[in-house]
């Protein structure tokens, strides 16, 4: 606080000694030569100083030099010089003139200054806010990508704990009744078609387990681009055949159409992976549409030396702006308030395979506007590239 | 009774279907299954069970919402699965009219427990028109309006009273804070679950042999109180 006023007090009285002084010096340049010197050209020096000091300092030393002026002026240039007195009454006319212009112009270049100050500091003012806002925004993206990893967190908890109870769920209830027809005291009719029907849910689903285990492990290398593609020449109708047969079990209730085009080339991918994805889109298909109605899977050569394998079924389809968030990991589609059964894994191992393969996938509606599509273009592949593919585990 | 008590399970995943099957069939009951709300209401329509099992996260048809619908239909016990997580959901559910839940995952003889208290319950309930109960180590006097504990009688405030009715005529079936207070002091006190605690806290002091450590008067923490007459 001290220090402000100080600097105030400084620049205030460098105002007045700069009035003073200029003055002085310019009534002592001046003076010597009154007599050849017009009045007008003396007032309009004199009336420089004040400006200096109106725009240096601020309208007082201005007024300090207008007076001063105004008093050199008489004393020194207007006859008979040296005396505060006036003979002709022009110059007392003069001497008003000088003394309101100087006071006049004084005020006006300070307020012109001071105008100009009050612009500056507002765009000082300005870019402080401008900067702050900067700031504020910059923070609410750090909060927001926070928050967002928070949700992934959390998305990520719940998927797991679901993935993982479930299964845990069926292995306990069938071990505990086993369990209990071997020590409790009542009878417990277990017949050996049921004994046999609960040791083979307790090994599908300890499968299961497995499968979701290697599952996170899969998202993980193709999260750290380090999946190994092992590519070998086979047949499109294979892999489908595979992915069938894995998801007979799924899709019991549902009919499943078959349309691969003839003389189909062979291609040269990784055949278990591949299988996979189509193992994961067929789940889904069968998950997400009416018992009783059709999954088609359809592979045909398309340009550029691709294949185009698609998965479509008859469900109630995916809305257009959810259609790029679905691949994305943990993310599922909720309907209707109701939670969703499976895990937001599955498209984003799709993906993550299909890509690794040189290829892409997406999703559209299905045939009639009804329902899901989801395409996939595989490249062919060539004996070229097999460089790239060891056959190292 | 004479004829098997029927359950039907409804649950979106197949394999807890399968087992669940298996496991009841084994222990006597007649056993149909459901994947969603919906089917299970159609089934139920035409083969009225003596208890529902019903898991809470299902697509199409949530758990939450079946047990509404079911509540307009009957008073058929309902048993919800919930997993650790889903809390709100599984109070909600208690709230609108599921009798008990269990969390997964279980074992078997665990539900088989909670089926069976619910089964005794409904057949318990059935005679409302009696002028006493005696139920465990309780006997009301509904005329008197007089309890007696393990055979000495207690005093009772007549609020007290009410509540120890209820909880009886609740016997083994969780009862929510807000189902409790709604029951005894009605709408408008559903959210005050200190006054609640109060109340429960009295009716101890006066029939628990170690208040501290109650037998009858359960609490079943964060939801509410499960009422058991035997000690």
């Amino acid at each position: 606080m001290d220090n402000g006023w100080n600097k105030l007090f400084l620049r205030t009285s460098n105002g007045y000694l700069f009035a003073v002084a200029g003055i002085a010096v310019a009534t002592a340049a001046m003076a010597p030569f009154h007599d050849r010197l017009s009045s007008t050209t003396v007032a309009l020096a004199l009336l420089l100083v004040v400006l200096f000091a109106a725009t240096g300092w601020g309208s007082r030393p201005a007024a300090l030099a207008a007076i001063l002026g105004g008093t050199c002026f008489n004393f020194f240039f207007l006859p008979p010089v040296h005396t505060f007195v006036i003979a002709a009454p022009q110059n007392w006319t003069a001497l008003a003139a000088f003394l309101i212009t100087a006071v006049t112009a004084g005020q006006l270049s300070a307020r012109a200054k001071r105008r100009a100050e009050e612009a500056e500091a507002g765009k000082v003012e300005i870019e402080r806010l401008y900067r702050e806002y900067q700031a504020a925004a910059e923070q609410a993206k750090q909060v927001e990508i926070f928050r967002q990893s928070e949700q992934l967190k959390s998305a990520l908890l719940d998927a797991v704990t679901h993935d993982l109870r479930t299964p845990l769920t069926s292995i306990k209830a069938s071990v505990t009744t086993l369990i209990a027809e071997e020590s409790s005291e009542d009878p417990v009719k277990l017949d050996t078609e049921s004994r046999f029907e609960l040791l083979e849910i307790i090994n599908e689903e300890a499968d299961r387990l497995n499968r979701f285990v290697e599952h996170m492990v899969e998202l993980a290398k193709l999260e750290a681009g380090e999946l190994q593609l092992r590519r070998r020449w086979g047949s499109v109708e294979e892999i489908i055949a595979t992915a069938r047969e894995r998801a007979a079990g799924l899709t019991a209730k549902h009919r499943v159409e078959v349309s691969v085009e003839t003389e189909l080339p062979s291609v040269r991918v990784d055949a278990t992976l591949l299988a996979e994805v189509l193992y994961s889109l067929i789940d889904n298909s069968a998950k997400y549409s009416p018992v009783g109605s059709t999954i088609k899977i359809n592979a045909h050569r398309a340009e550029n030396e691709m294949i185009s394998i698609s998965v479509e079924d008859q469900g109630r389809g995916v809305p257009a702006e959810l259609r790029l968030r679905i691949f994305d990991k943990f993310f599922r589609v909720t309907t209707d308030g109701n939670q969703p059964s499976g895990l937001g894994m599955g498209l984003a191992i799709a993906r993550g395979i299909v890509e690794a393969h040189g290829g892409h996938i997406w999703i559209e509606s299905g045939a009639k506007d009804c329902g899901v599509r989801v395409s996939m273009l595989i490249p062919i592949g060539d004996e070229d590239d097999s460089e790239g593919d060891h056959e190292n585990d | 009774m004479t004829e098997p008590p029927r359950i039907l399970v409804v649950d979106d995943e197949p394999q807890i279907l399968r087992v669940l099957r298996r496991g009841l069939s084994a222990r006597g009951y007649e056993v149909q299954t459901a994947s969603n709300g919906e089917e299970a209401l159609s089934v139920f329509a035409q083969w009225p069970a003596d208890l529902v099992i019903t898991d809470l996260s299902m697509p199409q048809m949530a758990g939450l919402e079946l047990c509404r619908r079911l509540r307009k239909l009957s008073q058929v016990p309902i048993i919800v699965l919930s997993v650790k997580g889903e809390e709100r959901t599984k109070v909600e559910a208690l709230d609108s009219g599921a009798d008990d839940y269990i969390t997964k995952p279980f074992g078997i003889d665990e539900l088989l427990a909670r089926i069976r208290a619910a089964l005794r319950r409904t057949s318990s309930t059935a005679s409302r028109e009696l002028t006493e109960i005696d139920l465990g180590d309780f006997h009301v006097d509904l005329e008197a309006r007089s309890v007696a504990v393990r055979g000495s009688s207690v005093h009772l405030t007549p609020k007290e009273y009410e509540l120890l009715l209820y909880l009886i005529r609740h016997a083994g079936k969780v009862l929510t804070h807000r189902v409790l207070l709604g029951a005894i002091w009605g709408g408008d006190y559903t959210e005050q679950t200190e006054y609640l605690r109060v109340f429960i806290g009295q009716l101890r002091k006066k029939i628990e042999p170690d208040p501290s450590n109650p037998r009858y008067i359960l609490t079943e923490p964060w939801i509410g109180y499960r009422f058991s007459p035997d000690s």
